[in-house]
């Protein structure tokens, strides 16, 4: 995800700042009831949203859902019916509202299939492709993250910073033509040498299946990773250094322990807590982020299908899916605050 | 110090302190070598996108007078080729970063200007003010923003204001936090106490002294969202969400995807808008971290 | 808070990413079994199978022919489903499919078809006009079952087997489709057990009982879609063994994997693009297959929506009410332009409203009558209309404003917005503005009137009856709230007493010569310009396919066929079977891109060890 990705660097510093902490205990039961409302609550002002901001789109479903094609206006009626878009606003929202709390989001306008079945169709596919990549990228912005800050300052650090910057700036759509122009197509002496796009050739059974799908998820997941490893690798560098200004270091220094002892005994762990907040929330946004990885590798999953539900507008399909990706975030946040007080090591318990 | 001449007003006095701080901070920012990489990249781009008219004209854009055929390879009549139309590339480019700089700058004024005043107003006015805002903000900083902003630009009809808008409205909640952090630790200092003591109004408190020491997280922020809001532009366009007549960087690329430009190999049309957008966000994302770093050293985020 | 604690947490810290990365390591890789589709298709090995793999990327909206409307979608119903007749593939005439032969009564109201006995489903029963019967009845009585194709039947009255062979129609009043009803025969002991015709999409079991040259065979949403060849279809089995239709979402995509051999035939959404045309016509062993088009591409003008009612609605521009503003406006577009530098050559320049590949009803204006390209004169025509040029250049319309018109357009079509651009400069060296409102779905500001111009194109049959009704009276809708089948809203009584006199005539030429009429009149009234005949273009792999039927036998298109010619016929190469050396170098591949994954895994172990390692120090 490109479009946010500076601002949730920044205020992750500042939610790691005023980081939630339990004192007692006792009082965790409480903290946990709190979040979980608090997340309970965001559900909700996601599932007002997602009826609301989508009626706003213009246009008639039912007319659209026709075609164009000659339809009477008894006929256009009897679709309104059948999606229960005669009846009053307030009325849809409540009904709406009433099936999503049982997990019904309705029936698709396009599909005629329930938005429930289209969702669980593609969602093993996104999560296949974020799941890959998040662990990836995670692991890699971890891993140099903490060389660089290690040898701060020095070449290493500043190639290693200065790259993940600048893969940071890249849009991830046109990293993703290029692979495919360079890697999938071939150019000059470089044979081109993974599928251009999809998720299997199809017709393949067990474990030819697994690398046929492994061979077509190596593009989408280089791209991401080099979109997104460079925000983990810039917080856990700068909560490292942050770390390694800290009072006990200091101590631990003067006790005469080996400076890279000190480092990587007791800065390392302590500033990679605040990253696992970090980590939590990265992978709720990649799941929505993840749309235009998609779209430029035909990858069958949630974005395609809530563009194509945005184009109709298939309300129920797009309604689904915009819950899908905030509750996405919404869970990932509210795990991410229910496990820092457990890992927190100040936390007496 | 300036204090101690008794001859000077207020108001020079305030004038002369703040002349003194960005001296100061001027100084210590010289010491960010890659800030300073970007800004010197900031303002060439700067300087091309004003003169633009005069080396390349406005007519650049233009269908109907394109000089090439299409599709040229480049030469050395086009540098970097021509598009379908026959337009010359290099020019486009040029031309197309008025625009883009244009929607990132607009969009990341209105984001912060969001966000400032609904930060400086909620650390401001406490209670359910402040609760209610809040809230507002953690439920936005939550909303997938790419996914929003999507949303947001298939409601409204297509053009360059609704990609400003669908940016500004989507980016501005980490700007409110920061700013209200700011604005609740700069309300207790005894100043403000003080100011409030001799009957300044809540305008007078939120303007004259809140403002102030905020601005230049502000203006780190600004400088940061601007970077997203250029990748989020050409992402927008990229998706066929912008408005197809004006020319910009992710209308290039756009343009060069459904022309088919990847598989015909035809890369002087793909390659240049991306790394002109890759360059200035990469500019402008060093020139951030490095205002954040003077203003708050503890992060060591350069150097 | 000692030093003690701070370092008893490094473990601790640390197995938590490491446990975070297993849980979504398991979850991905648990995942990834129930994906596996193979199961379900038990087949032989891979050896020397023929397979014809198609890049497409429209979704299917529904494998259930009652509810299938999409091109992709209805194209594979075909394939799965015998229809009681076919198109000739060399002139469209209509042949047998499931019905050998059809009658009328004198009346034109009965109708009765003889239904062959050499059909079978693909589980082994036969294929009956009790089959027929029973789907033709459904749609009649079961408004699910009728979403798709209910037009088709809306008209009859009663659907009787009277015998296994026999299939006999009565309708209400004379239908003129009835050689041409596109609906797909279903077998009833299958279809009968579905409880809700408006929610099943046929896409549970596989394979899918059929009798078309086709069989379905597996279909995952938006990945692809698996027939395999019908051995015992009746007309012949096809040459390849399968037929795959692949997913990609991206043009681009899918002519680098026409170009690497990953697919054998790429059509594009509407067409490949010039550049994507040009660069494949230099490389080997693919064919460009550049065919005149039966589309055309027009602009078309809002002549005021209103319904049969009288009722006006939209907000159409009034200016665009005087004849000469439209002619005005036309004239100033540049179509030899268009043709080169739009579509670079793929497409012949627009004159009457059918196609040249139609020549029988083709028509040219005269030399008089043609609205050639002739800036000036519009400029003349719209000063005498009284639309004025102002102090800055604008012209202005009768309420003092200058005119901007909104241009409806597709905005999935590139050449719509390239078009466009060429208009906003054209129409605005003329004084007036250009507003365009590309929508990914235009439909709704169509149907309500809202919009001056728009971007039009409609595929024109051998018969032209339905472009051509389009354009009557008849066709607006009844109220406002009605969908009509109208385009634009056109209503003009000579066009509307031409067509009636079409209608009537049962000599061919007399016929052709009412028709080329209308489309004079159509062209003198300027609601309807067209800029363009754009071709198909479209490309496979000579060293797949050896040979494909083309529709209309000659230059004609491969994909988007009356009927399942190009798929049926299509001979494979010798080399066929595209998947065997790719799937090879895939295998291989795909133990490197393995190694890769397993390398970041590694390096993130090798982290946590050496972690670790440094504590037991």
């Amino acid at each position: 995800m490109t479009a946010d990705a500076t601002p949730a660097l920044v205020e992750d510093k500042q939610q790691t700042a005023a980081g939630p902490r339990v004192r007692k205990g006792s009082a965790y039961p409480r903290y946990l009831a709190g979040k979980v409302a608090g997340a309970a609550v965001s559900l909700l002002a996601v599932l007002v949203t997602s009826f609301f901001l989508f009626r706003l789109i213009p246009g008639d479903p039912v007319k659209t859902m026709t075609g164009g094609r000659q339809v009477s206006a008894e006929q256009l009626a009897a679709y309104r019916r059948e999606f229960g878009l005669d009846l009053p606003l307030w009325r849809q929202f409540t009904d709406y509202c009433g099936k999503a709390l049982t997990g019904d989001f309705g029936t698709s306008y396009q599909f005629r299939a329930p938005v429930v079945d289209k969702i669980t169709e593609a969602l093993p596919n996104t999560l296949l492709l974020t799941g890959t990549a998040f662990v990836l990228y995670t692991a890699l912005g971890i891993f140099l993250g903490t060389r660089s800050a290690w040898r701060r300052g020095g070449l290493g650090d500043r190639v290693n910073t200065g790259l993940a910057l600048t893969l940071y700036s890249i849009p991830s759509f046109w990293l993703g033509l290029l692979l495919i122009i360079v890697l999938s197509v071939g150019i000059g002496p470089i044979p081109g040498m993974f599928p251009t796009g999809g998720m299997e050739s199809g017709g393949k059974e067990g474990f030819a299946y697994v690398v046929d799908v492994a061979h077509h998820l190596v593009l989408p997941v280089v791209t991401l990773v080099a979109v997104e490893y460079g925000q983990t690798l810039l917080v856990t560098r700068s909560a490292l250094l942050d770390e390694m200004g800290s009072d006990y270091l200091t101590t631990a220094r003067a006790k005469g322990l080996r400076d890279d002892l000190v480092r990587r005994r007791h800065a390392v762990p302590n500033a990679l807590l605040p990253t696992v907040t970090l980590i939590f929330i990265n992978l709720g946004r990649t799941v929505a982020g993840v749309i235009l990885v998609e779209t430029v590798f035909s990858w069958p999953g949630l974005g395609g299908l809530f563009y194509q539900a945005l184009s109709v507008p298939d309300l129920p399909l797009v309604q689904g899916l915009f819950f899908v990706f905030a509750a996405a975030v919404i869970v990932m946040n509210t795990l991410a605050d229910l496990v820092y007080p457990l890992l927190d090591p100040r936390v007496a318990r | 110090m300036t204090t101690t001449d008794p001859a000077l007003s207020p108001r020079t006095l305030a004038r002369q302190r703040r002349r003194a701080s960005v001296a100061r901070f001027w100084r210590q920012y010289r010491a960010e070598r890659a800030g300073l990489y970007g800004l010197a990249v900031l303002a060439l781009c700067a300087l091309l996108a004003l003169f633009a008219p005069l080396f390349v004209g406005s007519d650049v854009s233009s269908v109907t007078d394109a000089p090439g055929r299409p599709m040229q390879s480049p030469s050395a009549g086009f540098p970097l080729g021509t598009d379908q139309f026959g337009r010359d590339l290099l020019g486009l480019v040029v031309w197309g970063s008025r625009v883009s700089l244009l929607v990132g700058l607009l969009a990341a004024v209105l984001s912060v200007a969001i966000g400032t005043l609904i930060g400086v107003t909620a650390g401001h006015f406490k209670g359910w003010y402040a609760t209610v805002m809040m809230r507002i903000t953690d439920w936005f900083l939550v909303m997938p923003t790419l996914v929003l902003a999507i949303a947001l630009a298939t409601v409204m009809s297509r053009s360059l204001t609704t990609t400003v808008v669908a940016i500004g409205v989507t980016t501005w909640p980490t700007t409110a936090r920061l700013v209200r952090a700011q604005t609740l630790a700069v309300e207790t200092r005894p100043y403000i106490e003080r100011a409030r003591a001799l009957g300044g109004g809540h305008w007078h408190i939120m303007s004259r002294h809140v403002l102030p020491n905020v601005m230049p997280l502000v203006l780190a922020q600004t400088t940061l969202i601007i970077s997203t809001a250029i990748l989020a532009e050409a992402t927008l366009a990229f998706l066929g969400l912008g408005d197809p007549t004006v020319v910009s960087w992710g209308g290039l690329l756009q343009d060069a995807r459904e022309a088919g430009a990847v598989s015909a190999g035809d890369w002087w049309y793909l390659v240049p808008p991306g790394i002109a957008i890759a360059v200035v966000a990469l500019a402008f994302t060093l020139c951030g971290r490095a205002v954040e770093s003077v203003l708050n050293p503890r992060l060591g985020v350069s150097r | 808070m000692g030093t003690n604690d701070q370092t008893r947490s490094l473990p601790r810290g640390l197995r938590l990413v490491a446990v975070a990365g297993a849980a979504a390591l398991t979850l991905t890789a648990g995942l990834a079994t129930p994906l596996d589709p193979a199961p379900r298709q038990a087949r032989a090995a891979d050896d020397g199978k023929k397979v014809l793999t198609v890049a497409v990327a429209q979704s299917v909206d529904s494998l259930s022919p009652f509810l299938a409307v999409r091109l992709l979608s209805t194209s594979i119903h075909r394939l799965m489903y015998e229809y009681l007749t076919n198109y000739d593939p060399k002139d469209n005439h209509a042949i047998p499919g499931l019905a050998t032969k059809w009658e009328s009564s004198p009346d034109k109201l009965t109708w009765t078809y003889t239904i062959r006995s050499n059909s079978t489903w693909s589980d082994g029963r036969q294929a009956t006009a009790e089959d027929a019967a029973w789907t033709f009845n459904k749609m009649m009585t079961d408004d699910g079952a009728a979403t798709a194709n209910g037009s088709y039947v809306g008209n009859f009255r009663k659907v009787t087997a009277p015998s296994p062979t026999k299939l006999v129609i009565e309708l209400k009043k004379p239908q003129a489709t009835m050689t041409a009803l596109d609906v797909p025969i279903v077998p009833k002991h299958v279809w009968e057990k579905v409880s809700d015709f408006s929610e099943f999409n046929n896409d549970k079991s596989f394979p899918i009982v059929g009798n078309g040259p086709f069989v379905l065979t597996g279909y995952k949403a938006d990945s692809y879609v698996r027939l395999k060849a019908n051995k015992s279809f009746w007309r012949g089995a096809p040459k390849f063994d399968e037929l795959v239709f692949r997913y990609y979402k991206d043009q681009d995509a899918a002519v680098s994997a026409l170009r690497k051999g990953e697919v054998s035939f790429v059509a594009g959404s509407p067409s490949l693009t010039p550049a994507q045309a040009a660069s494949l016509e230099g490389a080997e062993n693919i064919k460009v297959n550049d065919a005149p088009g039966r589309r055309f591409y027009a602009l078309a003008t809002n002549p005021g929506a209103k319904a049969k009612n009288g009722k006006k609605f939209g907000d159409g521009h009034p200016s665009l009410l005087d004849q000469r503003v439209r002619n005005a406006l036309f004239m100033a577009v540049d179509r030899k332009a268009i043709i080169d530098k739009v579509f670079q050559g793929h497409a012949v320049e627009g004159e009457g409203y059918i196609p040249p590949r139609f020549s029988q009803y083709f028509w040219k204006p005269t030399a008089s009558q043609k609205l050639a390209y002739d800036p000036a004169e519009a400029a003349r025509l719209l000063d005498q209309a009284g639309y004025k040029k102002n102090g800055d250049g604008k012209r202005v319309g009768k309420d003092g404003k200058p005119i901007t018109y909104r241009v409806l357009c597709h905005a999935t079509d590139p050449n719509d917005k390239a078009v466009g651009k060429y208009l906003q400069e054209w129409w605005g060296d003329l004084g007036i503005g250009v507003r365009l409102n590309c929508l990914d779905n235009v439909t709704d500001p169509w149907l309500a009137g809202k919009y001056d111009l728009a971007f039009d194109g409609w595929s024109v049959n051998p018969d032209p009856d339905f472009v051509l009704s389009i354009h009557t009276c008849g066709a607006l809708p009844a109220t406002p709230e009605d969908t009509g089948a109208t385009d634009n809203f056109i209503c003009d009584k000579t066009y509307d007493e031409l067509y009636a006199r079409q209608l009537a005539e049962y000599d061919p030429a007399k016929r052709a010569d009412i028709v080329k009429q209308m489309e004079s009149r159509l062209y003198d009234l300027g609601y309807m310009n067209v800029m363009a005949y754009p071709n198909a273009v479209e490309a496979y792999r000579t060293d797949q396919i050896k040979s494909i039927t083309t529709m209309p036998a000659k230059a004609g298109n491969i994909y988007g066929q009356d009927g399942y010619w190009s798929w049926w016929s299509a001979v494979p190469a010798d080399s066929g079977g595209s998947s065997d050396n790719a799937s090879s170098t895939g295998v291989v591949v795909g133990v490197v891109a393995g190694v890769v994954i397993l390398g970041g895994l590694g390096a993130f172990a090798a982290m946590r060890r050496r972690a670790t390692a440094e504590d037991r120090e």
